[in-house]
């Protein structure tokens, strides 16, 4: 080794453009933002610009990982893309995310991060061979869908290539769009702005290698440590079904791999059988959920085998092989990698078919077509929409009528799965599309861009127009289910509309593991980031299996007593709660920055027994210090981890030019208070939030991350204990900081 | 001389002491000759293979490689198991057919190429750095003697010997005396060391994922 530290590659590529100059700046100005979205965030802070939007020029886009990416960490192939996203109200920054193998090889090519800058006049790709990096000529791949981009691309690299790309959708400026690797490992809401820039595909190959600071001895030793600790995907530790070896199981687990399951697409048909937690090797047959998309009967069909990232045994990735995919529906492959939201928004957007050929041929061929053509749903609320005005017999009077008699809504009501070849084309082709789009151009732009205040839609063609003053689409409650809600008759808004699930109302950002899943924690969570938080910390506790007592005995453990509430019986706000939320968030911030999966970690909770079920929540430290040979503290590191935290809030406030948070960005849309109406907060058996606990939990939150009651702003002292006293100068010049 | 296809028919083992020659030396190691005159004694010890259906594509076993030789770093290229070439488009490299190809943008099916143990490498060595372990069969670099010329890596059948870019030595399979780390963190089991004797079926299933579809 001749680094002085292991983990970081060293160098941060800076690619410009705007004028062809590719610089390579040393990493360790970055060290004390870890890596991954520490580098994305102090990137965004340190070339900030009023006022621009996310394909603006002056927008810039930072692919990065963390010092554990490549060095061969247990999950720690992630990669952090953050930038401007145009699916925000404002444009604010947020941070997509994708697993798969890409981080590791830009690792090895001697990259922890490549900044992206400007915009080239001519479609371009970036071609990295370690030192070699240049911009190449990408008018023979514009167009291309994702899979033919990664061909094209490898094939003028070498095979062994890792490409990242934009489909037609990033190319066409469609807001809801991805930057994916390796088929369906997508990152949304930023294919937009590369698309703009018009950089359609970085190839790497890199021959380096990651230096590690431990030995073999020791890497070894943690890794069985983990081993023995970590469980199936969300950190489920009991299977989902009984097994001989197992004191409990539970429903929720996604341990699903176990006896009745089966790798039936495989050549050879694989049984999964029984999955010990000591087994060593059936770690990575645990997970086997395909069934949590097809169900058993259909997934023993169509499940080929668990796929997923670089260095994670886990996979919860679904590798999934349905003949009619190519002679039913004539795609040039009858393969299909995902996992999630890649088989779930095609399944939202035709209705929530019950398990069946047909649910399994809509959700392989929809995730195809979104992941050829590159479109993102936003956790969902997309294909929400498309799903919930198909019911309110909205789009009738929306689009106009040669459209709306073009489309073939008998195919979605037969749940035919060729429904999703013309749905997802209009979506990525927008103003392209042959004919009438504005359900494509719609969907596509943002939500925010179409509601006023209220959450009421503006006419769409208005707003597609650029109309100044546009009209009121005039949409009115009209079902059944409104009534008991009052609703019926007054104008419609997307705010009061359970069905569509916007829940932050700021920022008109989709709910992600909220009130549904962790009451106030989850609420709170989905009120700090400017999209959906991505923010699995609770889930990886909540959602892990084990029976209540034993998770609240880990709660109250952790956060002190109280901070934990089952589903449907939620307790008032307190204090351990809003410390259980601070810790998911930092937790999920340190994972995002390393780059670690946090839809594994933080590991608190274990399948073994003689642990009593307990976890080890200092691993990722125990990682990095054997990593980078820097023996650092859980609290340490976490410390680094508020830090970047703190920065993005503080860049949520600069780049929206506005200090109070408060009323401005945490705030929640009406249908999280007013469901159930036959209920109030607190009853058994609604997830209800109430309007004055809320309140008191952004309190009692602010003062756990050392905000201004007031405005949610960091307070100067709060950012200068993170070593962010420049921040809290801008902030206080432009009369942005608390007094 | 013993056919691959008497051998499979007779029920036939491959027993360790024995010599063996032509077609069943190129079954065994995967190397091309047919020339009954080239040898093969079975030694203790074995060889790594992979069973393509089980493989999930972690790429633990070039981790644990890499970590378990020479210095500390992580890198497909200084492990000697070898999963990142054909991860995505498979053994053929990227074919215009290639979602009808193996890897993960083909049909899913990920084939890892290991050291066979094989003697190519040992005849291609211009130094004879390369020798046999008497415990385990493993034909092993010595870092002494190795010049780093690479005719071991050209002629290598499999393709899994690298040439150190810094240290500028032959990395290659040296069944870590008998307990391999790759086979050691398999989440699935779907690499394991053979015996010679039970290498045969699975080198068989092996060599199917490795033909262009």
């Amino acid at each position: 080794m001749n680094k002085e530290f292991g983990g970081w590659a060293g160098h941060v590529l800076r690619v410009d453009l705007t004028n062809n100059i590719i610089k390579k700046e040393p990493t360790s100005t970055y060290h004390n933002y870890i890596g991954g979205m520490g580098i994305g965030y102090k990137v965004l802070w340190d070339n900030h610009k009023d006022g621009i939007t996310a394909t603006d020029e002056e927008n810039r886009l930072v692919i990065s990982a963390g010092p554990l990416s490549g060095s061969g960490a247990i999950c720690s192939a992630r990669t952090t893309i953050t930038s401007r996203s145009p699916v925000i109200r404002n444009h604010l920054i947020t941070d997509g995310h994708f697993g798969g193998h890409f981080s590791p090889e830009m690792k090895y090519a001697g990259y922890d991060a490549i900044i992206i800058e400007g915009k080239s006049s001519s479609p371009v790709w970036l071609k990295i061979i370690d030192d070699k990096v240049t911009l190449e000529p990408a008018d023979s791949l514009w167009g291309k869908g994702m899979f033919d981009t990664f061909a094209a691309v490898s094939k003028m690299m070498g095979q062994q290539a890792q490409v990242a790309a934009i489909g037609p959708a990033g190319e066409n400026l469609v807001s809801q769009s991805t930057i994916q690797t390796q088929g369906g490992h997508s990152a949304g809401g930023h294919g937009a702005v590369l698309g703009s820039k018009q950089l359609k595909a970085i190839g790497i190959i890199g021959t380096g290698v990651v230096d590690v600071v431990a030995n073999n001895e020791q890497l070894r030793k943690l890794d069985d440590h983990i081993l023995g600790i970590i469980g199936a995907n969300n950190q489920g530790v009991v299977p989902h079904q009984p097994q001989t070896w197992a004191e409990y199981s539970s429903s929720i687990s996604r341990w699903r791999g176990g006896p009745g399951v089966k790798w039936g697409a495989a050549d050879n048909p694989v049984d999964v059988g029984e999955t010990p937690w000591d087994d060593r090797q059936k770690v990575g047959m645990r997970t086997s959920m395909a069934e949590m998309y097809f169900g058993r009967e259909e997934a023993n069909r169509v499940f080929k085998r668990p796929g997923g990232c670089h260095s994670c045994p886990i996979r919860c990735f679904c590798e999934v092989k349905n003949p009619k995919m190519k002679t039913e529906y004539k795609l040039p492959t009858d393969n299909i990698s995902n996992t999630c939201m890649g088989f779930l928004d095609p399944w939202y957007v035709m209705g929530l078919p019950a398990n069946s050929e047909k649910r399994t041929d809509i959700q392989t061929v929809g995730a195809y077509y979104m992941d050829n053509y590159g479109v993102w749903s936003a956790y969902g609320q997309l294909s929400h929409v498309m799903r919930e005005f198909i019911t309110r017999d909205f789009w009738k009077q929306l689009l106009p009528a040669e459209e709306f008699a073009a489309i073939n809504w008998q195919q979605q009501k037969d749940l035919d799965a060729h429904f999703m070849e013309d749905f997802y084309t209009r979506l990525a082709l927008g103003k392209q599309y042959k004919g009438s789009n504005v359900l494509g151009r719609f969907l596509g732009k943002g939500l925010h861009e179409f509601i006023n205040e209220e959450g009421e839609l503006y006419n769409i063609q208005d707003i597609l127009d650029g109309i100044e003053t546009p009209r009121m689409a005039g949409l009115i409650f009209n079902l059944e289910g409104d009534a008991p809600y009052g609703l019926t008759g007054k104008n419609y808004s997307v705010f009061l509309d359970k069905g569509v699930k916007v829940f932050n109302r700021s920022m008109v950002g989709g709910t992600h593991h909220a009130s549904e899943t962790a009451g106030q924690v989850g609420a709170l969570l989905n009120t700090v980031f400017n999209r959906d938080p991505q923010c699995h910390s609770h889930i990886n506790l909540v959602n892990c299996g084990l029976p209540y007592g034993k998770i609240a005995e880990v709660a109250d453990k952790m956060w002190g007593a109280g901070a934990f509430d089952p589903v449907k019986h939620y307790k008032p706000m307190n204090v351990p709660k809003a410390k259980f939320a601070k810790w998911c968030l930092v937790k999920n911030v340190l994972h995002d920055s390393l780059t670690l999966c946090n839809w594994m970690f933080p590991l608190i909770v274990s399948p073994d027994v003689k642990k009593d079920y307990q976890g080890d929540s200092s691993i990722e430290s125990q990682m990095f210090s054997l990593v980078t040979g820097i023996q650092t503290s859980e609290q340490e590191l976490d410390d680094k981890a508020e830090g970047i935290l703190q920065l993005h809030r503080a860049l949520s406030v600069l780049q929206m030019q506005e200090i109070d948070q408060r009323n401005k960005h945490d705030v929640l849309t009406e249908w999280v208070y007013d469901l159930d109406p036959d209920k109030v907060f607190g009853d058994e058996g609604t997830i209800k939030m109430g309007r004055e606990d809320m309140q008191l939990g952004l309190d009692l939150f602010y003062t756990e991350m050392g905000w201004d009651q007031a405005t949610g702003t960091p307070t100067r002292a709060t950012l200068e204990k993170f070593k962010l006293g420049y921040v809290a100068d801008k902030l206080e010049s432009l009369g942005l900081l608390p007094a | 001389m013993i056919t691959r296809r008497a051998l499979l028919a007779n029920g036939a083992k491959v027993a360790v002491g024995t010599v063996y020659c032509g077609s069943l030396v190129s079954f065994l190691t995967g190397c091309s000759s047919d020339d009954d005159n080239t040898t093969i004694e079975v030694l203790p010890g074995g060889l790594m293979v992979v069973d393509p259906i089980l493989c999930v594509g972690c790429r633990r076993c070039e981790i644990a490689c890499s970590w378990s030789h020479g210095i500390s770093a992580v890198s497909p290229n200084t492990a000697r198991i070898k999963v990142a070439k054909n991860l995505n488009f498979g053994p053929h490299g990227v074919q215009d057919n290639f979602h009808q190809q193996r890897g993960e943008e083909g049909d899913g099916t990920i084939v890892p190429e290991t050291c066979r143990q094989c003697d190519v490498c040992m005849a291609a060595c211009p130094q004879q750095a390369i020798y046999i372990n008497e415990k385990t069969g493993a034909r092993i670099v010595d870092d002494e003697l190795c010049i780093g010329c690479g005719y071991c890596a050209e002629n290598c059948p499999q393709q899994v010997i690298t040439i150190d870019k810094y240290t500028r030595k032959a990395l290659k399979c040296d069944l870590c005396e008998g307990k391999p780390n790759c086979a050691e963190v398999c989440p699935t089991g779907a690499i394991k060391f053979y015996t010679w004797e039970e290498a045969i079926a699975e080198v068989e299933h092996h060599e199917k994922y490795l033909t262009l579809i």
